[in-house]
């Protein structure tokens, strides 16, 4: 049956500012950035939960965001591809065109998001523990052994027992 | 003045990586522009047969629908040109027959996606399905023989395997496999008083825009087609699909932009897929290591609505010295969605057999597998008996196995472990044939001193971009810098498809050209001019170095581009370039024909015309697998790949380009097969979490060398590597297993019941 959804009202914080929200209770946080923010950095690779081209940060720590609703972030912090940047690039990102990490760039958002979340939690020690901890992003263009090279740089260079 | 080190080859930095790791870069389902409304695709749950109903009253209805298409309302539209390599499948919506599961069968459009989608679910349809064929093993099936008419034979292979010490007989299977790019396709269309724009995810736009105004019949200036980035596409992306058309329909009917994103589930069944193949590979050889014979049948599936050019045979015959040799390919039309091309189409599925067999040839004489491959190396095309443009396959083999530590290897399969993983060697050569279309580009050279490349080709993330700005800067004796390059839009110079690794190789010529065509319009303008210190010169004169063009003999003798400009009153000055295949090319094509179909005669006629091979490109690649002889696990553990890619035009791009096709070749080699149920072909697996790709943690650390040098049939020298890198790589794995297991796996993808003791 046709039914007419519920229009929620919701504030998320986004990249630092307050975005109000008020939209279709089905609205997916990705949809919510990409469609009504108007973000589009960050890919929508299945909608499924299934490739990590969608993660975001909610409040500091990795999300897909297709699997989340935009209601659910009410008063919540979230950050995207296109916060990481400020004057200079940030390191990852750099290091991700140094080791030349992507080719058709569309896993890269996410890839990155997932970086900067590994590197917080601390599991970027190995290239073998980066490999396993970074594998819910899936690069088709099998970017992957320069993907662990960039982590690889950015995290020597934050732990030198790395 | 001291020559300026080269800029092609160097292993710059992608030009587009800024934009692509800051989320800058806009993909098709980027695209926003005012006005938009979003569609959702209703498929056929059936494989052939009949809609009888179709109720869509609710979903017209439903909060936010501006419209539903079905065949009862869409507007009649004309099939769009056929074409050899591509042809379209049929325009959808047209009536109510189904060919294939998935096949569209209405089209909502809304103000919002979610609205769009919902209301789909509202549509009620009723059908009549009737028996479908769905796989190569369906009973009955009728297979045609020689279905491209690209059948190649020399010698007298029946024969010749009757004479033979020993002979292979094995039979191969490949799956389905789906490209799967990341990018979901998408589409966006908007009418501007009788002009039809259009954001794709293709390969080739140029396609797309003459299909479509074919399709529309509107003159094809009237449509433009944009795709500044796509998502990848891997060979999905070389044909017009019919989500494409119809968000064009859409958007001329509701008068709006329209966009259309693809589900994850609609890429299984919508943009192609590698088809499954059965192979039979016979080889005869003497105990001396010589080939004597080989003779490589091959089946492949095509759809009953839409052809395929598949031959999965067509590189057999120019791959070693053998003088009896068939290649035969036969194909059967099944009730499926069209196959197409995926990265390495037929060669991927073909080299799997062939290297796979010789390794068998290998263990039955008892000789090492690369001895064999040198002992019966091609060193002239053996179909036609012309020198190669270039080859260096010998010394992909010789770095390859050195940077391997192939020495190591005891032959003996289950002679090497490492605890309890059975450690394994293996190693598979591959020959690729060049591929070459018209290319056209035009280059403007501003009196600032930066110049602007434009060409209508497609980055479709190997580099593109990068490896033309690198082409034009070499050319004008630029810093890259000052180069831009602009691609993906039919509004600029005609370019062929990024596909069949041929559009390096078409684009640096024209670009090159284009480089060349700049200097002497330039010199023109400075050579007739008093003021000039090039006053008198010709091109034999000069050289260009550091945004400057020199003379020769006195090289304090020089003048900016922009001065030049500027003293002539210009503000710029715009040249074309252009690129076409040698006559090289068709040449082998027609000598091979001519050798299959008169023998000895064939032969004479061919050698007559001193033509020479394009050769393609060349690799060896060196893999070290483990297997858990309990559990079937199986890991690729490294790899080295030897490649011969003739001019390198960007280390660290062409180095990614080959890492990406190996972990392709890793995924078809051990996780990738569509599945589909009996009945109504439903695809089974079509999402990522149950379609298995590689992830991260299943590719090893792999090492690349190029070898050789540039090729001598285009005057940039390179040779396409977008598809090597995948094609050999499931050989290497399965030869490796066989080292590891002794057991023999000719079916892909390996499976855990075939390795476990
Ligand atoms: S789009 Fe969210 S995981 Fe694929
Ligand atoms: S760069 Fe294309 S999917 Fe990762």
């Amino acid at each position: 049956m046709s039914f007419e959804p519920p229009l929620v009202r919701t504030a998320v914080q986004v990249n630092g500012f307050e975005r109000k929200l008020e939209a279709d209770a089905r609205l997916t946080l990705l949809d919510a950035l990409r469609d009504v923010i108007g973000l589009t950095g960050t890919k929508k690779g299945c909608d499924q939960g299934a490739c990590g081209a969608c993660t975001v940060l909610l409040e500091g720590r990795r999300v897909l965001s297709c699997l989340t609703l935009a209601a659910q972030c009410d008063g919540r912090q979230v950050t995207t591809i296109e916060a990481l940047a400020g004057d200079d690039l940030h390191p990852l990102q750099a290091a991700f065109i140094r080791r030349d990490a992507f080719q058709c760039g569309f896993c890269t958002s996410g890839q990155i998001m997932s970086a900067v979340a590994l590197l917080d939690e601390g599991r970027a020690g190995s290239d073998d523990e980066i490999r396993e901890f970074m594998s819910g992003n899936l690069c088709r263009c099998g970017a992957y052994p320069n993907i662990v090279a960039a982590i690889r740089d950015v995290a020597g260079g934050r732990n030198h027992d790395a | 003045m001291t020559p300026e080190p080269r800029v092609i080859g160097l292993g710059l930095d992608r030009v587009d990586g800024p934009a692509k790791v800051t989320g800058a870069a806009t993909y098709t389902m980027d695209v926003a522009v005012a006005g938009l409304l979003h569609a959702a695709l209703v498929r056929s749950t059936f494989a052939i047969g009949t809609i009888t109903s179709i109720e869509t009253a609710q979903a017209a209805a439903a909060p936010g629908v501006v419209a539903v298409f079905t065949h009862h309302n869409a507007p009649r539209m004309k099939k769009p040109s056929w074409n050899l390599i591509t042809p379209p499948p049929p325009v959808p919506l047209q009536d109510a027959s189904v060919h294939h599961y998935g096949q569209y069968i209405a089209m909502v459009v809304a103000e919002t996606p979610q609205q769009a989608t919902a209301a789909a679910a509202l549509i009620r349809v009723e059908h009549k399905a009737a028996t479908a064929s769905l796989s190569l093993d369906a009973p009955a099936l009728k297979a045609r023989s020689n279905p491209y008419f690209l059948d190649a034979k020399r010698g007298d292979v029946e024969s010749a395997l009757a004479a033979a010490d020993i002979t292979v007989d094995a039979t191969f299977s490949t799956k389905a496999n789906a490209h799967n790019p990341l990018g979901l396709f998408s589409t966006v269309a908007y009418w501007e008083g009788g002009r039809l724009v259009v954001h794709d995810s293709t390969q080739n736009p140029y396609l797309i825009r003459d299909s479509l105004a074919k399709v529309f019949s509107v003159s094809k200036d009237k449509v433009q087609v944009l795709v500044p980035y796509v998502g990848g596409a891997f060979g999905a992306g070389l044909r017009l699909w019919q989500h494409v058309i119809l968000t064009a329909m859409a958007a001329r009917a509701v008068g709006r932009p329209v966009k259309t994103v693809l589900t994850r589930p609609q890429m299984f069944t919508g943009i192609g897929h590698r088809p499954a193949t059965i192979q039979r590979m016979r080889i005869g050889a003497l105990r001396d290591g010589t080939i004597t014979a080989i003779d490589h049948e091959a089946t492949s599936t095509a759809a009953k609505v839409a052809n395929v050019l598949y031959p999965v045979t067509l590189s057999t015959p120019a791959t070693y010295r053998c003088d009896n040799v068939r290649g035969r390919d036969r194909q059967v039309r099944l009730d499926i969605p069209s196959p197409a091309h995926m990265r390495g189409p037929g060669e991927a599925e073909g080299n799997f057999a062939l290297e796979t067999a010789l390794d068998e040839v290998a263990y039955a004489i008892g000789m090492d597998p690369i001895d064999l491959r040198m002992r019966n190396y091609a060193k002239v095309h053996p179909q036609t008996g012309l020198a190669w443009s270039s080859k260096a396959l010998d010394e992909c083999y010789r770095q390859g196995a050195e940077r391997f530590g192939w020495a190591d290897r005891t032959p003996r399969p289950r002679s090497m472990r490492d605890g309890h993983w059975l450690v394994g060697y293996g190693m598979a050569g591959v020959t690729y044939g060049h591929f070459q279309a018209k290319c056209h580009a035009s280059l403007t050279v501003r009196d600032d001193g930066t110049v602007l490349v434009r060409s209508g080709a497609t980055d479709i993330g190997q580099g593109t971009y990068t490896v033309i700005t690198q082409v034009a800067a070499d050319g004008l004796g630029l810093d890259p810098a000052n180069v831009r390059f602009e691609l993906g839009d039919t509004d600029l110079p005609r370019a062929p498809q990024a596909g069949g690794s041929g559009l390096a190789t078409a684009l640096s010529n024209a670009v090159r050209d284009a480089t060349v065509n700049a200097i002497a319009a330039l010199l023109s303008l400075a050579s007739a001019d008093h003021a000039s210190p090039l006053h008198g010169c010709s091109a034999r004169d000069v050289v260009v170095a550091g945004g400057r063009i020199h003379r020769k003999d006195d090289a304090s003798r020089s003048e900016t581009y922009g001065a030049i400009l500027t003293r002539n009153g210009r503000s710029e000055l715009t040249v074309q370039g252009s690129s076409a295949p040698s006559r090289a090319e068709t040449g082998v094509l027609l000598g091979s024909l001519a050798v299959s179909r008169m023998g000895r005669a064939g032969r004479r006629l061919v050698e007559a015309t001193h033509a020479i091979a394009p050769a393609g490109a060349f690799a060896a690649h060196f893999v070290e697998v483990r297997v858990d002889p309990l559990l079937g696990r199986l890991r690729v553990k490294r790899m080295v790949s030897a490649v011969d890619a003739g001019q390198v035009l960007n280390e660290k791009l062409a180095r990614s380009q080959i890492v990406g096709g190996i972990v392709g070749g890793i995924g078809q080699a051990l996780f990738e097969e569509i599945t589909t149920d009996e009945g109504s072909g439903r695809v089974s697996n079509a999402t990522l979490a149950d379609y298995l790709v590689p992830v991260n943690a299943d590719v090893p650390d792999i090492d690349v060398v190029f070898v050789g040098e540039p090729d001598s049939d285009n005057a940039v020298g390179v040779k396409g590597i977008g598809e090597i890198g995948l094609v050999g790589v499931a050989a290497a794995i399965g030869n490796a297993v066989h080292h590891a297991t002794g057991k023999r796996l000719r079916s892909l993808p390996f499976t855990i019941t075939e390795l476990m003791d």
